[in-house]
């Protein structure tokens, strides 16, 4: 089976900080991270790979830098990695970034299964996965928590709802976006690691011309909605710091419940 | 090419682990007091118990320095388990690589790189400790190999190891060159580990004694050349140094963490502790120490990775990160105020793991003469 | 494509660095410097006064929309119930309408669904439109997509808002890439620019503590979700409308996938959007010990207990109880959050309650911008103290 997982580096946002004074974002000491829903589907495609054989290739787009991240996948497991890096590629909405993505996948191509995490905790839009299934016209299955088996034109999945789940047969080749709930994502083998930074690491480069696109048609230039305006939240919140030890400080906070009938 | 720094990348591999798997359980496992057997097979799993040893031998491909990032960081989460890595690495497994059979390689050092195997490496004696020349556990050669009768102590893994590197003495009339390195499988008849002993730190490590009464072994089971046991163990003592001023960095890194997030969250009359310029001092302190020792050992790792002499490299790195790892551990005590005495705060914990770090690889006052020494006394 | 900066003209006044939104620029020896990381958005050159920042980009051509009307909202029905969302979308759907002098439409598939047309006209719908077969019966992408595809190509409408559940977060971008449009993700605001006439989609962004207005003016309809429970619904009881049908012609082949079954999972007796309030852990409770506490609380003040991502991973409380991003959102009168840093994925779920309350030891956590009541202090220690306090009467 040939998996082509999709996989985004992305600031750990999990434990942000702001300072006190400005109210500004602490920027120092915020790791690049692998998205952890990908991390979910790395561990998918790789356990896929343990019991049915075969290859899988992680797929990544963005700055330099981001190869951290497919040398991590490598040191997880993956046989492969690509990463799509061109200035023109910045600035990318989910419009461009599905197109950019899925030129990449043909130029691969022979895929029988998409793999990626359902969202990206710097964006949180959960729309790649879907765009780039309808950039292939392949079928697609999101929030997938569990792969019950994979036959040889189909594979059976659990797709989590709001008040449940369902069963769903979905024909290969497909993509399925999933979530945290999928599996336990290994650490990488420190070997691999070691392995994925040498010259000789089965790691690709690819630009613009490599896919085959024009700059216009990817990243800003090729991007259907823009932000126009970037403000700090408005919080209309009073923001009173009530003082004293735990003891006042509840007695005083009992109080202003009272005065505002929230008790 | 662009490639990605292996060093950044391990270290961050690690830390992940550290922050998500090992510090959460760390006190659970300190209380505990048992060997970490859990940590131990997921540290295996990621396969750092090779990372000394080349790939197309079963290890991990990479060197010195990655292996005391490695050691470094698992010490920020737990100095005992960090220990037990460091040790399974190099001593407890470095002279069955180099001089083992290919059936003991299959048999115990690939399982061991997996860590389904736990290794152990006996040097002290009641009698002998710095002062090797006195290593009285006798290894005398007959015709079918070796018989032993002794007695180790401070034998870290010993009731738990499923196989011993231990140092012997196979001929006393001729002292240090009458040393020789032996494996023994833990099963082998004769040889019996005590209970383990009750300790001040690093509670969960395993120290034990380990009794040899006339153990026989096979000639092959004697590590190296006859004669070469000094050299063997100068071969490495470099490395035991400077891994040993990794964990004493990662002691302080986590001292210090703690120390900032306290000293941010303690308020006293009307501000955060670490408005107070005697707060700071402490805090300030302990970063110009924390710095100046991974200077000192990494400069040191280097030097053993382009295969240069450094032994004073590596003592001053061992015992300079050492003595700051235990001003860390009192510091952070202090900063802590009464909280710092309570079992319920890691505080308490570097205070007392600190002291471990003193005694592995060489005693300061074995060290300060040395380095006394070579700069010209 | 390049932005750079005549350092001659640059006077330092730092409005580029303030602006954009990438944290591109950065002043250097007195002047702006234009970082690696610029993505030659322009923001920048439109707040320069010293015109002192250029551009090799040409403005891209609007194309005439003029011909595009209507609000469409995307009624969500699972098991012949519409979702609450969908009646809070045509709630915001009239609002929008209203100032472009446009009607309210609501797209309904399904299978034998026709009767919750009425509700959707009692909700501000003009129009539904209507697409009923078999096929449609559970949800499944390409069916829809298809259906949703064939209505936009016919009725040309200007603005198409979908819910952001897991149905929505599934077909809305399959259908913006299939009919070839931008798409706005879990806007938390939309409203009409009153000069261009353009949807603007406003959403938390850039990892925090900055909202993003996004504009999307090169294709239509402007598709946008939003998140459950950010809308409020604005019945309009009486209210006339029209049922338009949609024949359906589908093949199961084109579909992809089979629904084998659907199962729903109880909920544990919570329903968090509807709480009056609710008492809130993160990391620092600490154990789920520490949450006995925070129940204590809850029953003491009338309440529901949540928590955060963190809470829910560690086993402290499970997951139906989960407020954020991937969680729920609510908007109580009231939330107490104790021990929680307040992360963007976190306060994304509960922005909307009308008083928060914060308890943290930690004086820089994010939580305390958002709180209209703060305690920097132990919530081991405050939270007892409240129960007493409450207790007392």
């Amino acid at each position: 089976m040939r998996i082509i997982v999709l996989v985004k580096q992305v600031p750990d946002t999990t434990e942000v900080k702001l300072d006190p004074k400005t109210g500004n974002l602490i920027r120092e000491g915020i790791e690049s991270i692998i998205n952890p829903d990908d991390r979910h589907a790395l561990e998918a495609a790789i356990s896929l790979k343990e019991k049915t054989g075969g290859k899988i290739i992680a797929l990544s787009m963005g700055p330099p830098q981001a190869v951290d991240a497919l040398s991590e996948a490598i040191g997880m497991g993956v046989d492969e990695g690509i990463l799509l890096t061109d200035r023109a590629f910045a600035g990318a909405d989910t419009w461009a970034t599905s197109f950019t993505l899925g030129k990449a996948v043909e130029k691969i191509g022979g895929f029988d299964l998409i793999l990626c995490g359902r969202q990206a905790i710097d964006g949180d839009t959960a729309q790649i996965g879907p765009q780039v299934a309808d950039y292939l016209k392949i079928p697609q299955v999101t929030y997938v928590f569990e792969i019950e088996a994979v036959r040889k034109k189909s594979i059976l999945v659990k797709r989590r709802m709001e008040d449940g789940y369902e069963r769903i047969q979905c024909e290969l080749p497909a993509l399925l976006t999933v979530i945290g709930e999928l599996n336990t994502p290994r650490y990488a083998m420190v070997g691999g690691l070691i392995d994925a930074c040498r010259e000789k690491a089965p790691i690709k480069l690819w630009n613009a011309a490599d896919i085959g696109v024009q700059t216009c048609d990817v990243g800003l230039e090729g991007s259907l909605t823009h932000v126009i305006r970037t403000f700090a939240p408005k919080s209309q919140r009073q923001g009173e710091m009530i003082e004293g030890d735990a003891e006042a400080a509840a007695k005083s906070l009992i109080g202003k419940l009272k005065e505002n009938s929230l008790i | 090419m662009i490639r990605s720094n292996p060093e950044e990348l391990i270290r961050k591999s690690i830390a992940k682990f550290v922050d998500n798997e090992l510090i959460p359980s760390a006190q659970e496992i300190d209380e505990k007091g048992e060997f970490p057997m859990e940590m131990f097979q997921k540290i295996g799993k990621m396969g750092v118990f090779g990372i000394r040893y080349p790939k197309n031998k079963g290890g991990a491909g990479g060197n010195t320095t990655l292996y005391c990032i490695i050691c470094e960081e698992l010490a920020r989460g737990l100095m005992s388990v960090a220990a037990i890595t460091a040790m399974q690495c190099l001593m407890g497994t470095n002279f069955l690589f180099h001089f083992g059979t290919k059936e003991m390689h299959e048999k115990y050092f690939l399982p061991a790189m997996r860590g389904e195997k736990i290794s152990c490496f006996c040097l002290t004696e009641p009698e002998a400790g710095s002062d090797l020349g006195n290593v009285s556990t006798l290894a005398k050669k007959t015709d079918k190999g070796f018989v032993v009768n002794g007695m180790k102590t401070w034998v870290t893994n010993g009731p738990v190891a499923d196989f011993y590197t231990v140092l012997c003495q196979t001929d006393p009339a001729k002292k240090l060159r009458g040393l020789n390195f032996f494996f023994f499988p833990k099963d082998t008849p004769g040889l019996s580990a005590s209970k383990a002993f009750d300790l001040l730190g690093t509670r969960t490590t395993q120290i034990s004694e380990l009794a040899f009464n006339e153990v026989h072994i096979p000639h092959e089971y004697m590590l190296g050349q006859e004669g070469q046991g000094l050299n063997n163990l100068l071969s490495i003592l470099s490395e035991i140094r400077t891994m040993t001023a990794a964990l004493a960095i990662g002691l302080q890194r986590a001292a210090l963490d703690d120390s900032i997030r306290y000293a941010h969250e303690r308020a006293q009359f009307g501000r955060t502790i670490s408005k107070y310029q005697l707060i700071q001092a402490k805090i300030a302190n302990m970063a110009v120490n924390l710095e100046a020792s991974k200077l000192l050992t990494y400069k040191a790792t280097r030097m053993i990775d382009n295969k240069e002499e450094c032994l004073k490299e590596a003592s001053i790195a061992k015992y300079f990160a050492t003595e700051s790892a235990c001003k860390a551990g009192d510091e952070v005590t202090r900063i802590f105020g009464a909280y710092g005495y309570s079992m319920e705060y890691s505080a308490q914990r570097y205070y007392r793991d600190n002291r471990f770090l003193l005694y592995g690889g060489g005693t300061h006052e074995i060290l300060q003469p040395n380095i006394a020494r070579w700069v010209g006394l | 494509m390049t932005v750079w900066i005549e350092v001659d003209l640059c006077n330092g006044c730092q409005r580029c660095i303030k602006t954009c939104p990438y944290g591109a620029v950065e002043l250097r020896d007195g002047k702006a410097h234009i970082l690696d990381r610029c993505t030659s958005c322009g923001a920048c050159l439109e707040v320069c006064k010293q015109k002192a920042i250029f551009s090799d980009m040409e403005p891209k051509v609007i194309p005439d929309f003029s011909d595009r009307k209507g609000v469409w909202v995307f009624a969500e029905q699972r098991a012949g119930k519409l979702t609450s969302v969908s009646l809070e979308l045509l709630g915001k759907a009239q609002e929008l309408a209203a100032s472009l002098g446009q009607d309210v439409s609501a797209l309904l598939l399904g299978s034998k669904v026709s009767g919750l047309a009425k509700s959707l006209i009692n909700h501000g719908a003009d129009r539904v439109y209507l697409a009923e077969h078999r096929a449609l019966k559970d949800f499944r992408t390409l069916a829809y997509t298809k259906v949703i595809e064939e209505l936009v190509a016919r009725y040309r409408p200007n603005i198409l808002l979908m819910g952001a559940t897991h149905v929505g977060r599934d077909l809305a971008p399959r259908v913006s890439r299939r009919i070839g449009v931008g798409l706005t993700a879990d806007c938390t605001e939309l409203s009409i620019d009153p000069e261009e006439g353009i949807l603007l989609q406003t959403r938390p962004a850039f990892g925090g503590n900055v909202m993003a207005t996004i504009a999307n003016r090169y294709s239509r309809p402007q598709m946008a979700t939003v998140r459950p429970g950010v809308m409020e619904p604005r019945p309009t009881p009486g209210k006339k409308g029209r049922v338009i049908r949609h024949k359906v012609s589908l093949k199961e082949r084109e579909i992809g996938v089979k629904v084998l079954e659907v199962v729903k999972e109880k909920k544990k007796g919570v329903n968090l959007s509807e709480a009056k309030v609710i008492v809130a852990g993160g990391r620092g409770v600490g154990n789920a010990e520490g949450f006995r506490k925070l129940e204590k609380l809850a029953a003491a003040i009338g309440g529901e207990v949540a928590g955060t991502r963190v809470a829910v991973e560690e086993g402290w409380i499970p997951p139906e109880r989960q407020v954020g991003q991937t969680g729920q959102s609510v908007r109580p009168e009231l939330y107490i959050a104790c021990g929680i840093s307040g992360a963007i994925q976190h306060r994304a779920g509960m922005m909307n309650s009308r008083y928060v309350i914060a308890i943290n030891k930690d004086p820089r956590a994010p939580i305390f911008q958002v709180a209209d009541w703060s305690i920097v202090g132990d919530l081991h220690d405050v939270v007892p103290e409240m129960i007493k306090e409450l207790k007392k009467g």
